[in-house]
């Protein structure tokens, strides 16, 4: 009775939580079970027959493979349902940990901040309520993600696959997700902000992904002491191992224990790790838009272009079992020589390349209009209504944050090309010229400003539309990355201008498309900079 | 005030959508002068100040500040201004002495010894991010910026809602200091007192039209004096007499009754013929002049 009185009404918070969050909620299921079984039900295909599920166990048991997705443990006959587990499990579990930490930021310091935690537990509300709140939601979301993916992995129905597996497989992607979400409360009590909490659990989630890496490349069982790596211990279609599902059950029951004890100890607002005081004076490049603009983004920068050059190197590791045709058909080499051989290997890679940009653009274009479309929110927020009454000029402001976000955009892209380029050199025996890379950032920069300059355009002229940006990009793509396997028609890769970039490196760049890309970037550049003059700032 | 106003509002309008959030507002402030704004919330005070720091568009009418066109000429015009905002929102990440420092350089301005002066006068810790400070210290951090630009022109939006009387008393000297230099102010305020302490002239706001304006002398003269009288011979036909409102009969020889300031002789020398035996009359108060501004005339307190 004493220690229930400290939770009392936590079943209506749980309601309004889940009222507030139920659309994020249900997106994140879908989003994720339905990748899960698009790709089981699609593996059978990419992987049809017994050679070449052999090739890429050998490909999987290589260093780089086994660093990124963790070790291939499974025993011949290689089935389809053992390469899948050995390839998406860490992968998903990543998802899995990232979908917690995000939710469990937003179910406590994030009301906390907003000063709403204040507001509901001035009423009969426990003083614990709005955390355990958080722990039912995250438990629940996390359950019902696990059937999904049971289900979903029992639909596709893999040779190979066992029921077993399949809801193994479902309960330990929730059960290391569950067990992070916990984790994240945990951080929620030690810092004492929403976006300090996210730091700190995406600090833990990194540190145990890298020891996790090199525990696996050096001796497996070490990984027994990271407790991301239990995940890949559950063996799917091997032995079936429930131990892991255990162990991130314990593991998750006592950090939402400390949370709770941490949280009924400390005061509301406050954290155990104090925010650190900052400058006494402002430093001297801190005068004007564009020095204020940096400020406020420099973090999520530098973290956007180190994860896309992680993210590039990790393609570029694969670039040697990719470009070595002879590997699969040792006839070839002597069919083309060695010379020819290379030169075709390089083909390959550099077709592989030319898919992989795609990718590389659309993650650079995130940030880049991210930081563009932040001006119509800075406004909303009122940040810009004192500098507004200052002499900084309407287009000096708009520029700062549209400038930042083509740099943005330009550097991301760099970097993850750079990752690629550092990585491929390392692995390959005979790696591409540097120049391949290089053009394809050419060809790609003045298509990725056409769309930066819509964003700003709807920031000049309708900024209650800017998300229509975010819609472009979602069907770039779509229509870009996918329209070649869907075989899109032309018309519909044209309605993005990265559409009309084709093929570099295996194709030169066309000049005439760079060119009338810049000019339209100007033109919209300057309509949106006369817009954003014209219009009232957003209140 | 013979010289050229250095604000002049005439006729200014603006429609959001269907809604018409200023109607007519038309007021003037002087060089040397401190100016209150006030009006019930919602009745146009922020707009009008955010039209006169050309962050919104008027829809119609004029608006010059040192005789330049606000929207037009902004940048211009921001070089001789401070602002302080009813509600200070800062970059949570930014730290108080950052923010005032990056606001001074935004209007060419320098972190000088009279920022350090204030920093201390108002009792800042300027090493805080803005995410731990309280509404009354965001509010330090944007009166500390405005305060120590050497501005010719200054706009306070509600400045003092926060602070605790004695950084209000702070606020009160600064911006009396600042009418000592010859600088105006145009202050939108709640806080009577404060008003009545500074202002040279009022403007009173009501649902987007401006409804009065003048010195408080001015105004006190236009409302109503209560009186409260005993006199020997029955004296309840005062009610019949212009410029007397809401009689109270307490008996017939004692009456309560407002009066309106420009009758105020004609009823007393009324009430001298009834023999005096007691009398007393309040002058209108601050509250009194306001609460009838603000619930219009339809429904005006009579006297109290």
């Amino acid at each position: 009775m004493t220690l229930t009185k400290w939770f009392t009404r936590t079943s209506a918070l749980v309601k309004l939580n889940l009222r507030r969050d139920w659309t994020q909620l249900v997106l994140w299921c879908v989003v994720l079970a339905g990748l899960m079984t698009a790709v089981a039900a699609k593996f059978d295909q990419i992987y049809g027959s017994q050679r070449a599920l052999n090739e890429i166990v050998k490909t999987l048991k290589t260093p780089a493979m086994v660093a990124l997705f963790g070790p291939m443990t499974a025993k011949p006959p290689y089935t389809t349902a053992a390469v899948f587990a050995a390839e998406m499990l860490v992968f998903m579990a990543l998802f899995m940990v990232i979908m917690n930490v995000i939710i469990g930021v937003r179910a406590t310091r994030h009301d906390e901040d907003a000063g709403l935690t204040e507001l509901v537990t001035a009423h009969a509300v426990g003083r614990g309520a709005p955390l355990l709140a958080a722990i039912v939601e995250l438990t629940g979301l996390n359950l019902i993600l696990g059937c999904g993916y049971g289900l979903g992995l029992q639909l596709a129905a893999m040779p190979g696959a066992d029921s077993t597996g399949n809801w193994l497989i479902g309960f330990g992607l929730a059960a290391v997700g569950w067990a992070f979400g916990m984790l994240t409360l945990v951080m929620a009590q030690l810092a004492d902000s929403a976006g300090g909490t996210s730091r700190l659990s995406f600090a833990v989630l990194g540190l145990l992904f890298v020891l996790r890496m090199s525990t696996d490349v050096s001796d497996p069982q070490l990984t027994w002491w990271v407790p991301f790596g239990w995940v890949e211990k559950i063996s799917a279609y091997q032995a079936n191992d429930w131990a892991p599902v255990w162990a991130y059950l314990l593991l998750g029951l006592l950090l939402a224990v400390l949370a709770i004890v941490i949280r009924l100890r400390r005061d509301l607002g406050a954290g155990v790790i104090a925010t650190r005081r900052g400058r006494q004076r402002a430093s001297w490049w801190l005068r004007g838009p564009v020095g204020l603009v940096w400020r406020q983004a420099r973090g999520g920068l530098v973290a956007w272009l180190v994860a896309n050059f992680v993210l590039g190197a990790a393609y570029g590791s694969v670039f040697n079992t990719i470009g070595d045709l002879a590997k699969t058909n040792p006839m070839i080499k002597q069919l083309l020589g060695t010379s020819a051989l290379a030169a075709a290997n390089r083909l390959v890679v550099k077709n592989f390349v030319a898919v992989l940009a795609i990718v590389m653009v659309i993650i650079a274009l995130i940030p880049a209009i991210q930081l563009t479309l932040k001006l119509v929110g800075d406004e909303q927020k009122g940040y810009l209504h004192q500098v507004g009454a200052t002499a900084a000029a309407r287009w000096h402001v708009w520029a700062a944050y549209t400038g930042w976000g083509a740099l943005a955009g330009a550097a991301v892209l760099l970097a993850g090309l750079a990752g690629m380029a550092v990585m491929g050199a390392i692995t390959m025996n005979d790696s591409l010229a540097w120049a391949s890379y290089w053009h394809v950032w050419l060809a790609y920069l003045p298509a990725m400003l056409v769309m930066i300059a819509v964003a700003s355009l709807l920031v000049g002229w309708l900024p209650k539309w800017r998300y229509l940006a975010w819609g472009w990009l979602g069907y770039s793509f779509f229509a870009v990355y996918l329209g070649t396997l869907l075989t899109l028609p032309e018309w519909a890769q044209h309605l993005s201008p990265l559409g009309f970039v084709d093929r570099v490196p295996v194709k030169a760049i066309d000049w005439s498309v760079s060119w009338w890309c810049l000019g339209l970037t100007v033109l919209l550049l300057g309509l949106a900079a006369i817009g954003y003059r014209r219009r009232d700032l957003a209140q | 005030m013979a010289q050229a106003p250095l604000l002049n509002v005439h006729h200014l309008q603006k429609k959001f959508g269907q809604f018409h959030a200023l109607t007519d507002v038309d007021f003037k402030i002087y060089p040397g002068e401190v100016f209150g704004f006030i009006g019930p919330n919602g009745a146009g005070k922020s707009t009008t100040i955010r039209i006169l720091l050309g962050l919104i568009r008027a829809s119609g009418g004029q608006a010059t500040l040192f005789g330049q066109d606000v929207w037009r000429d902004s940048v211009a015009i921001h070089r001789r201004i401070a602002y302080v905002p009813g509600d200070v929102t800062l970059w949570p990440n930014m730290s108080g002495g950052e923010i005032i420092d990056m606001f001074l350089r935004l209007n060419g301005d320098r972190h000088s010894d009279k920022t350090e002066t204030l920093i201390k006068k108002f009792g800042l810790d300027p090493r805080k991010k803005a995410r731990t400070y309280s509404k009354g210290n965001r509010q330090k951090v944007a009166l500390i910026a405005a305060f120590s630009m050497d501005a010719d022109f200054y706009i306070f939006d509600e400045p003092t809602s926060g602070l605790d009387p004695l950084n209000e008393q702070t606020f009160q000297a600064e911006v009396l200091a600042l009418k000592a230099r010859g600088k105006s102010v145009l202050l939108s305020s709640h806080i009577l007192s404060e008003v009545e302490k500074m202002c040279d002239r009022i403007g009173i706001i009501r649902e987007g039209r401006i409804v009065e304006t003048g010195t408080l002398a001015d105004m006190r003269h236009l409302t109503r004096t209560t009186v409260d009288v005993q006199t020997t011979a029955p004296v309840t036909d005062v009610a019949a007499l212009a410029g007397v409102h809401g009689v109270t009969v307490e008996t017939d020889h004692h009456v309560t009754f407002a009066v309106d300031a420009d009758q105020l002789t004609a009823i007393m020398a009324f009430l001298t013929e009834k023999g005096l035996v007691a009398l007393t009359t309040t002058p209108p108060t601050l509250e009194d002049l306001f609460m009838r501004y603000y619930q219009g005339a339809d429904q005006a307190v009579d006297g109290k």
